[in-house]
């Protein structure tokens, strides 16, 4: 298979948790792709300090208020939505919970990448915390997403979490819970390590193969496997990633070790 | 056996208007009026009043503390996650933690030392009041509140033809819960939008309650629960600490107007 060419990696730390490790992350590529640049760049919209504001208007009017509904073309934000994005923008907070339309954020990402670097040689992978969504034309509704790859390849810390389905039992209880008005967190003990958690010491493991599937989308525009033990896998369900990224035997397919073979000796 | 003053009626009577007449009198103007006198309007008012502002809460009930009595299902113990338990260190309100960064107190015990401590602070309180509408000024700023009886409210208007009366301030806070009343006076006259809130997500809306707290429009803060409705965040369980940490932002951003 004819794979693609790849000049530089980036990285980008848009708001991401403490608890990932970008440099691990950076170290691990450069491991396995041999001669390619991996460089961690930090926060993207360092580059364009003047937009800032433009551009909190911009996140603002991109947020999913019914996962049932599209986003309206003209959403007009309210003043206190553009200072919250603004102050995101600048890195003085970290707090998240909002949704996002995915096709959207993406856009408003690749726009923030150097006009000379938006090209498939060069890969750009951003982490954020924030959560998006794409819109679904078959149910008409909004599903939570892990990552999208492309031109910038966006992977969601908060989406490792939210998207991939925890156990079926974990939402009846968490049904009860809620009609109970108790605390649902309290069943986060119940199910401990079934499922990927904030502040989850495995996050930085789990991502390395996530940012291996933003490679793979740049050298074969196909990001996924459909081997559940290759970290290439695209999990619907936390305990197929927890199996494809920590519990497989292996970490690639033999499909895909001979991919990245072949683009190492290049 | 001890025995009480020998007092008529009619002092009674006098004593109870002029107090009222005279503190109504003195607070038809102030620093900031809160509507609303649940946890986030309380906390607001007291620390505003604490520092040195003249401060009325706007109550359309009776009694103060709002939600702050009782937790989830009618049970009088309320949640507070961390970092929020510096605020009930503050007050004096003992709790346990039941599980990491969670902590639990009698509701009672919790609502009382707050709306003890506003009352300390300085605050005023107009309880039995609803709030009826705003006062609009040049460039449609936020000047002030129109208010009126609670019972009005409840007769048909036919038969109750009592006239609200307005009172003023230089800001004012909304503090009114879900209803986010103030906002909505707003929305009515199409000056703002709001999005209604969302989906329940406890573990992130306490966060982002604190985080877009503050000015919604020229001269209106908005504060607690209003925070959600206003900008549609997700909805929040019982737990009510990001309800005190937004009164605390909500009393920052009013002292940074108020000069």
């Amino acid at each position: 298979m004819k794979v693609g060419r790849i000049e530089k990696i980036f990285l980008y730390n848009e708001g991401a948790p403490e608890e990932l490790n970008i440099e691990q992350i950076a170290e691990y590529l450069r491991k396995k792709l041999g001669k390619v640049q991996v460089r961690v760049r930090g926060n993207p919209f360092a580059f364009c300090p003047e937009k800032s504001s433009g551009y909190a208007r911009k996140l603002a009017s991109i947020k999913i208020q019914d996962a049932s509904r599209t986003i309206a073309s003209k959403n007009e934000p309210l003043y206190g939505e553009i200072e919250y994005e603004k102050r995101r923008i600048l890195g003085k907070k970290r707090s998240f919970g909002i949704l996002y339309d995915g096709f959207h954020l993406h856009k408003i990402f690749n726009e923030i990448l150097p006009r000379e670097e938006r090209s498939l040689e060069f890969v750009h992978i951003l982490f954020t915390s924030r959560l998006f969504a794409t819109w679904d034309d078959g149910d008409k509704r909004y599903h939570l997403r892990t990552s999208v790859y492309g031109i910038p390849s966006i992977i969601s810390t908060t989406g490792l979490v939210e998207a991939p389905a925890k156990p079926g039992e974990y939402y009846l209880l968490k049904q009860h819970y809620q009609r109970l008005k108790k605390d649902v967190t309290e069943l986060k003990d119940r199910f401990k390590g079934r499922f990927i958690d904030y502040e989850d010491k495995r996050l930085t493991k789990i991502v390395k193969g996530y940012a291996m599937q933003a490679v793979l989308n740049s050298l074969t525009g196909d990001p996924f496997c459909e081997d559940k033990g290759c970290r290439l896998y695209n999990a619907h369900w936390q305990d197929e990633l927890i199996f494809a990224q920590l519990e497989s035997k292996y970490e690639f397919c033999g499909w895909h070790r001979s991919i990245l073979d072949s683009f190492r000796r290049k | 056996m001890e025995k009480f003053s020998p007092v008529g009626e009619k002092d009674v009577t006098r004593a109870i208007v002029t107090e009222f007449a005279r503190q109504f009198e003195e607070y038809v103007e102030s620093d900031c009026i809160i509507i609303g006198a649940g946890p986030s309007g309380l906390m607001a008012g007291r620390n505003l009043a604490k520092a040195g502002k003249k401060v009325l809460i706007v109550e359309r009930n009776n009694y103060l503390g709002g939600g702050f009595w009782i937790g989830g299902y009618l049970m009088n113990k309320v949640t507070v996650r961390r970092p929020a338990e510096r605020v009930l260190d503050e007050l004096g309100i003992p709790y346990k933690e039941v599980s990491a960064g969670l902590l639990v107190a009698d509701g009672p015990h919790a609502c009382s030392k707050l709306i003890a401590s506003a009352c300390d602070s300085g605050v005023k309180f107009a309880n039995m009041t609803a709030f009826d509408d705003l006062v609009l000024k040049e460039d449609a700023r936020v000047c002030g509140a129109v208010i009126n009886w609670t019972p009005i409210s409840a007769l048909p208007r036919e038969i109750t033809c009592v006239d609200p009366v307005a009172i003023e301030s230089e800001i004012m806070i909304d503090a009114t819960g879900h209803d986010a009343q103030v906002v909505k006076k707003l929305e009515e006259r199409g000056l703002i939008k709001t999005k209604g809130f969302g989906a329940m997500w406890v573990e992130r809306s306490e966060d982002l309650v604190v985080e877009h707290t503050g000015e919604v429009h020229p001269g209106l803060i908005v504060t607690g629960m209003a925070v959600s409705t206003t900008y549609g965040l997700p909805r929040m369980g019982p737990t009510f600490g990001a309800m005190l940490l937004s009164g605390e932002v909500a009393a920052d951003v009013a002292l940074e107007k108020l000069g």
